[in-house]
């Protein structure tokens, strides 16, 4: 598709996001307002410029505000990076990205999976990724988490989690993911955690596919832009 | 006696397709003693409602125009602006929108904020008007006033605040809780007329305590002295909260929330009492002119009814004794008899009769102070112009006005008729700028464009009934463009030498495509190998090929030429020599520069139950759509999609049989793009082939 260079350059590339297929959940965790949307919008974009469909699904979010989200970003990448066509960048990225929004209350693996078999089924739309953006850790348990997983599994997609800590819970589990996920961490095979450092926002990576993360490259979001780069 | 303008209200009621406009009109008619009888939109009685009095009107039930009315409630009088609800004809509702002062904007307690209350919604703050929100239908079953304004706040981004909460909902509902007052409001009599003040009941007192403190929360932001009082824990007088209510609407900060079910006659008098209270006077908003005279420079109007007159004609009717034209005063006296100016063509006007208008009925006046809305007979103006007292020559600053995204060709039936036609493309040109019609000179045939498959349908019924003048309509057909790729060279001579005064010029350049703009001629020819005089020859040439693309025959848009070379000859060149070298060099360019064709895109979405989500997805789909996504609220569900209008024809009868008519649509213009390739072989196809038979 001619956006290799775009993703080889992508810093990214440290996690090893895409080096093997599905089997992957992925988790970024910040306090409100350090950019954890910017961040999944990075994957999902790095996603669809492989290839792939992503559906983002927002919970608690109009559709609009996702979108300027992505516009956002893209229009810094475009910034960034030379692209010869942008405008057919910004097209493919719309054909490959779709959003769904729901209401707090109703999102669940029953809905979701009614949603993505109506667009599988009738071959409107087939997800690779599925980023999730707002759901509510502190009142979901282990098992409905599961029954997520199994589904992407399922689906063979990758998913994406974004979830909100907080400054006075200081519980966490034995690998260092603070809650709410402290209990359910062992379900992530990739887990980031956004911490202000100075004027940076330095992202720790506790998990990478797997394993601890042992490549020793550091990766900022530059809080003008919110976009990922190499410290 | 001049009049109190604190005492005048010009209001709007615009909301989304079905959520009772009309109805609570006929309403507030009623109660204000405008009309003596009520009759249903719908209703058996065949009446139809008073305001919605086209007769096309009457039979789909949709108020198309925008009549204007006028009643007295309490001291004030009321000048309102019955809009239309449907995407098709927003033009009506901005335009109406500028005359006004305040507006009521109608939710369904059902349906709760959809898509045209966010349009409406976001062309009220483009024109910076104040609003009071009616949650209409609380009758209704599934009614639910808290979630729609929760909704209010979501999704309009509105400080809604409820002024009310409702007794009883559903089948239920009994009347309101005033939280201002702290009564309960019943409305008796068989049609609601009289009004019963209650204690509140005991087992809502928790609610209603909890709803006050929200309330007195969000408006003492807006008053020092209420803040005071609530700090010091004292109860705060009606007046107060008031008056901090009304200084929140009008900053467009607050929006203030009232409830009831017209169809219900329920809850009608207190919104009549809330726009008097809540929604500005016409001093109460500034209003800004252009002033011709000195180069378009904003001047504020001044209201005084003793300065020269400002009036904005904002609408045109054609009524059983002529023209009716209705206006708007912004300063000055309008008086029967007076000579008046339309700063557009710089006519001079006599004012014949004066009337206020009354949906179809009229009454006669001898004069209209500022501020209010009236009409004018026999004025021949277009809608939009502005009228100017002797001395000033001002404009009321420019309406934003769409392009046309669809056209249809419609052939007389028989030549009686023509003379019929060209009257009523006449008058609808003059009464709605968004429906254009001209006439194609290669076919013969008579064009009508306008924003949508309803609009122009409307319209075409409109004459048949009017105008006696049925046409035959050909498939509607949409406003391709076409543009260029990429930057083409091209270095063309026109040579004709042969007997009498030849033609001889050669232009050479470039052609790119343009990010932004239609079309950008430059010139940078050096030596003056093409003559000064000729170059406006050069860009005439290229102007007259953008008329017509080659590869479909639609207008081309966003194009650079530029022009750096050519050569001339000291006889033989001339105006049209250089012309049509222009054209020549266009076309040759042209067909290099990588031309595509460009199709309109509409944002779609699509509204109704979850259960039919997928079907609605699948249809939207099927018709070459992007579906940008979806959303999911309890059982009720939105789907946004961009669609290329092309395929949208016909969308509501797949919709409706799909959905069993539980859902709806509504588009409106979102960009142009490149058509894909498949599609593009068959319009130029297509193109040849008409032009083979010609």
């Amino acid at each position: 598709m001619g956006y290799e260079p775009l993703v080889k350059q992508n810093p990214l590339r440290v996690l090893k996001i895409g080096t093997e297929n599905a089997r992957e959940m992925g988790l970024v965790m910040a306090r409100p307002g350090l950019g954890k949307t910017a961040l999944l919008v990075q994957i999902a974009l790095d996603s669809i410029l492989r290839g792939n469909r992503v559906i983002h699904v927002s919970i608690g979010e109009s559709i609009d505000k996702t979108r300027c989200r992505y516009d956002d970003i893209l229009r810094s990448i475009l910034q960034e990076y030379s692209v010869s066509q942008p405008h057919e960048l910004i097209e493919m990225v719309q054909h490959h990205r779709m959003i769904m929004t729901f209401k707090e209350s109703i999102f669940s693996r029953a809905k979701l999976e009614e949603r993505l078999n109506d667009l599988i089924m009738q071959n409107i739309f087939t997800p690779n990724c599925l980023v999730v953006d707002g759901f509510d850790f502190e009142s979901v348990n282990r098992e409905s988490l599961a029954d997520l997983k199994d589904l992407a599994n399922m689906m063979s997609m990758q998913l994406w989690f974004s979830a909100v800590t907080h400054r006075d819970d200081t519980r966490k589990s034995a690998s260092g993911v603070p809650a709410p996920c402290h209990e359910v961490d062992d379900l992530f095979d990739t887990v980031i955690l956004l911490k202000p450092e100075g004027s940076n926002i330095r992202l720790d990576i506790v998990r990478n596919n797997g394993r601890a993360n042992g490549s020793g490259v550091c990766l900022d979001l530059d809080p003008s832009t919110m976009m990922i780069k190499r410290s | 006696m001049r009049k109190d303008l604190t005492k005048v209200r010009n209001i709007g009621i615009s909301a989304h397709i079905d959520s009772g406009k009309t109805t609570l009109t006929e309403r507030i008619l009623f109660y204000t003693q405008r009309i003596h009888a009520i009759h249903e939109v719908r209703g058996k009685d065949g009446v139809g409602a008073t305001m919605d009095s086209m007769a096309l009107e009457k039979e789909r039930g949709i108020t198309i125009q925008s009549a204007a009315t006028y009643c007295n409630w309490q001291g004030h009088d009321i000048n309102i602006i019955d809009t239309p609800g449907h995407v098709d004809f927003t033009i009506e509702v901005e335009r109406a929108l500028r005359v006004l002062d305040g507006a009521v904007l109608i939710l369904c307690s059902v349906g709760g904020v959809q898509s045209q209350s966010i349009t409406v919604n976001r062309q009220m703050s483009r024109y910076k008007v104040p609003r009071i929100a009616f949650i209409n239908k609380c009758d209704r079953t599934g009614a639910n006033p808290y979630r729609v304004t929760q909704q209010i706040r979501d999704k309009l981004g509105l400080n809604a605040v409820m002024l009310q909460l409702p007794i009883g909902l559903e089948n239920d509902l009994e009347g309101v809780i005033d939280l201002v007052s702290m009564k309960a409001v019943y409305f008796d009599g068989d049609q609601g007329e009289t009004i019963r003040l209650e204690e509140i009941p005991a087992h809502m007192q928790a609610e209603v305590d909890e709803k006050r403190e929200e309330l007195l929360d969000a408006v003492s932001m807006f008053s020092d002295e209420l803040m005071e009082v609530i700090i010091e824990e004292q109860t705060p007088s009606e007046e107060l909260v008031r008056e901090a209510i009304r200084r929140g609407t009008l900053s467009l900060e607050l929006a203030p929330v009232i409830i009831g079910s017209a169809y219900k006659n329920k809850g009608i008098q207190p919104l009549l009492d809330a726009v008097n209270a809540y929604l500005p006077c016409p001093t109460d908003v500034e209003n800004t002119a252009l002033d011709l005279d000195d180069n378009e420079k904003e001047v504020q109007v001044s209201n005084d009814a003793d300065d020269p007159l400002v009036a904005l004609a904002f609408k045109l009717e054609d009524g059983r004794y002529g023209q009716l034209t209705y206006i708007r005063t912004y300063q000055g006296t309008l008086k029967k008899g007076d000579t008046i100016i339309n700063s557009r063509t710089g006519k001079k006007v006599k004012i014949g009769r004066l009337v206020r208008m009354h949906a179809d009925e009229m009454e006669e006046i001898e004069e209209a102070g500022s501020g209010d809305i009236l009409a004018l007979f026999g004025v021949d103006c277009a809608s939009g112009d502005t009228f100017c007292g002797s001395g000033i020559n001002w404009s009321m600053s420019s309406m934003h006005v769409p392009a046309p995204v669809i056209s249809l060709a419609i052939k007389p039936k028989d030549n009686k008729t023509q003379a019929n036609v060209s009257k009523a493309l006449n008058r609808f040109g003059k009464e709605d700028p968004t429906f254009k019609s001209f006439v194609d000179h290669e076919t013969n045939e008579t064009i009508i464009s306008g924003m949508g498959e309803l609009h122009l349908e409307v319209y075409i019924e409109r004459m048949k009934r009017e105008y006696n003048a049925e046409v035959e309509v050909g498939a509607p057909r949409v406003a391709y463009r076409e543009t260029v790729t990429k930057r083409a060279e091209f270095n063309y001579t026109h040579k004709k030498q042969t007997g009498g005064s030849g033609q001889f010029g050669r232009v050479g350049g470039y052609l790119e495509p343009l990010e932004e703009g239609e079309y950008e001629f430059e010139d940078k020819i050096v030596g003056g190998v093409i003559p000064r005089e000729f170059i406006p020859s050069c860009d005439k040439g290229f102007r007259k090929c953008l008329q017509k693309g080659k590869l479909t025959g639609s207008p081309i848009t966003g194009i650079r030429v530029v022009i750096n070379d050519g050569s001339s000859h000291a006889v033989d060149s001339s105006d049209v020599a250089f012309q049509l070298a222009a054209i020549g060099a266009f076309n040759e360019g042209y067909a290099k520069a990588g031309p595509v064709i460009m199709e309109p895109i509409m944002k779609v979405a699509v509204e109704g139950p979850s259960e039919f989500q997928g079907a609605v997805m699948g249809s939207l789909n099927q018709r070459r759509g992007v579906i940008v996504g979806t959303f999911e609220e309890g059982n009720y569900t939105v789907v946004e999609a961009e669609m290329p209008l092309a395929e949208m024809f016909g969308y509501s009868t797949t919709l409706r049989s799909l959905t069993q008519g539980k859902a709806e649509f509504t588009m409106e213009l979102s960009t142009y793009k490149k058509v894909p390739k498949s599609v593009a072989d068959e319009l130029i196809k297509a193109f040849e082939e008409e032009k083979k038979n010609k």
